[in-house]
């Protein structure tokens, strides 16, 4: 057996040694380059202008990412399941005014502030589930593709919340809402604690974990994993499903920073969470993906926004310096492959 | 575990179209317990299909299967695989961006024990070193366990695949096409593992192009031609040309 094992590791030419070295491990490592590109915008920015250098930055920063990377971490889930989730900036907006309109009424009829919040949460949350399972039942029995019953329930929800609001922006929720916006900010605030509880759990469930297991291997080869006996359907319902609820949650964060709930306000936030989820180093082709890397994606992106703002930049550059990230971290990942593809 | 002889695996009168291709035909075989059944035929002639109907990765569009004499239904691969029916796919059934301990266990992970496990944590470690003892049972080109099948040879990765299967069969066993990829070396050693699991008790069903091989481990051969079964006898009445004029339609007998 071991000399079979020989024979065939010299006719390969590779080494049947285990893991290398940790400092290699630490340099090849995508997520530490992404740490250094992160570091090094924080100098530059911080270079143009000093003020960036500032708590204040730092928590609107913060401010923004938290709930960037909630929605970002649900792309994530469904691009390593090879799949995409274009509804999430869509359920962001929808599942906001679906919530606005219940805590209104709630606090119409003098439930109490703190109540009427949680129901509000709760809302959200479940809007958000919903419209997950909707598409994954177009997926997995209408037989779409991802891209199209995704775009079709964003199509849906954005029209829906503007069909509803007439446009605008739903208000007359419980005080405490506005009470809370001032502490929403803030490195140690309580939604980015609750972002960073989110990030922990996703962690160990994508990477530890039987969920992410069976994620990956859909993603990888959906033919194999439904061999192997897993219920495929069940699992894509999970993945959507989940990437719903964290866009709900977002939902929620976004009304209590605006103060209500507005239709618009998740607009194109799809595009921000797949852009974080491609820097991050997944592939949109599936089976590829680390919760560190959209953590850092999301939080590079957020940085480049508010240091274009700083510097003087009209802000409208972002989009293009955000293109400009995608580019790059696409070509690094087509490059990847090619190189194991040789080897 | 059926007697050795019994019939443990069969189809009757199995039909499967793919929209307008009628891909089987009223197919009839069967795999006794403790038996290797070769399943030859052309390129196109239905092989691939009967093993996808049989492991319930395809339903037929019409006839039964039986396992140990009782019909079964196979709604997906999870049905046929809980009932002991373990099948190797000619290409595609490993996921490449998996580990090799990831692949032999997808689908049947060990979790850890307690709560942690309840919640689906994964026992890794643990899984890594039984990967490797169950594919250096196999015998064949044993990669590290922790390596991402993706990074492995054509042949290395057909070992995977091969190990697999054999460490989880409790019943029979179904492999199209195992030698693929592999060197004359590995390839023999796949027949010994058929001959392993055949001495278990196992029914084998071997899929294969190679004669020489088909000839050498089997012990009764079906072959099929466009969809039909046109011959099932013991492997004894072929030789390697009468086999492979069988196979093509082209000789007078
Ligand atoms: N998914 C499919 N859709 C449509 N037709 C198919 C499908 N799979 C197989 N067929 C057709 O069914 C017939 C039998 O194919 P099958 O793959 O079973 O052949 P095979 O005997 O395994 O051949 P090979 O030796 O080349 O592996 C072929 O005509 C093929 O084109
Ligand atoms: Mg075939």
């Amino acid at each position: 057996m071991t000399q079979t094992d020989t024979h065939v590791a010299q006719a390969a030419g590779t080494q049947v040694t285990e893991a290398p070295s940790r400092a290699k491990t630490l340099f090849s490592n995508q997520q530490f380059l992404l740490f250094l590109v992160w570091v090094l915008m924080v100098i530059g920015f911080s270079l143009i202008n000093h003020i960036f250098f500032s708590v204040g930055v730092a928590e609107n920063v913060l401010a923004d990412w938290a709930p960037l990377v909630l929605i970002a971490l649900g792309e994530l889930v469904v691009i390593i399941g090879g799949g995409i989730d274009l509804s999430v900036g869509a359920i962001v907006g929808f599942s906001g005014v679906i919530s606005a309109f219940t805590m209104k009424s709630l606090h119409g009829s003098g439930v109490s502030g703190p109540a009427t919040l949680v129901v509000g949460i709760a809302v959200c949350v479940l809007v958000g589930l919903l419209v997950g399972l909707v598409n994954s039942l177009l997926i997995n029995y209408a037989k779409l593709v991802p891209f199209i019953a995704t775009l079709v329930t964003l199509g849906a929800c954005s029209g829906l919340a503007l069909v509803f609001t007439k446009g605008a922006p739903v208000m007359g929720g419980p005080p405490e809402a506005i009470k809370l916006a001032p502490a929403w900010l803030g490195p140690f605030s309580g939604p980015v604690l609750v972002v960073l509880l989110v990030v922990a759990v996703l962690w160990l469930f994508v990477h530890k974990a039987r969920f992410g297991r069976y994620t990956f291997a859909i993603g990888s080869n959906s033919f194999a994993a439904r061999a192997a006996g897993i219920n495929v359907k069940r699992h894509i319902m999970r993945i959507y499903m989940l990437s719903g609820l964290l866009a709900g949650l977002a939902g929620f964060f976004f009304y209590i920073r605006l103060g209500s709930g507005a239709p618009t306000s998740g607009l194109g936030n799809e595009l921000d969470a797949i852009a974080a989820v491609v820097i991050g180093g997944a592939a949109l082709t599936g089976g590829v993906g680390r919760v560190s890397g959209t953590v850092l994606g999301a939080l590079i992106l957020t940085t480049v926004t508010s240091g274009l703002i700083i510097s003087g930049v009209d802000p409208q550059w972002k989009r293009v310096v955000v293109a400009g990230l995608i580019a790059i971290a696409a070509t690094l990942q087509a490059l990847r492959k090619r190189e194991g593809a040789a080897a | 575990m059926s007697e050795p002889g019994e019939i443990l695996y069969e189809v009757r009168n199995l039909s499967k179209r793919y929209g307008a291709v009628v891909a089987l035909d009223d197919v009839s075989m069967f795999v006794r317990a403790g038996e290797v059944v070769g399943l030859v035929g052309d390129n196109g002639a239905g092989k691939s299909t009967l093993v996808k109907c049989l492991s319930g990765a395809h339903q037929p569009s019409s006839g039964q299967v039986l396992l140990e004499g009782v019909e079964r239904h196979w709604h997906s691969p999870h049905d046929a695989i809980e009932a002991g029916v373990e099948t190797l796919y000619q290409d595609s059934g490993l996921a490449p961006h998996l580990s090799v301990s990831a692949n032999v266990f997808l689908g049947r992970e060990e979790l850890k024990p307690g709560i942690l496990g309840r919640m689906g944590f994964l026992a890794q470690k643990s899984m890594d070193t039984r990967a490797h003892e169950d594919l250096e049972r196999v015998g064949i080109a044993v990669p590290a366990s922790g390596r991402s099948v993706s990074q492995l040879s054509g042949g290395q990765r057909q070992a995977v695949a091969i190990g697999r299967a054999v460490a989880w069969a409790s019943k029979v066993i179904i492999l199209d096409e195992p030698t693929n990829h592999l060197g004359a070396r590995q390839a023999r050693e796949v027949l010994q593992v058929m001959r392993s699991a055949k001495q278990q008790g196992l029914g084998v069903i071997f899929i294969s192009h190679t004669l020489p091989h088909v000839l050498e481990v089997t012990d009764r051969v079906v072959v099929l031609r466009l969809g039909r079964v046109v011959r099932d006898a013991p492997t004894s009445e072929f030789d390697a040309e009468s086999l492979l004029g069988t196979i093509t339609g082209l000789n007078a007998t």
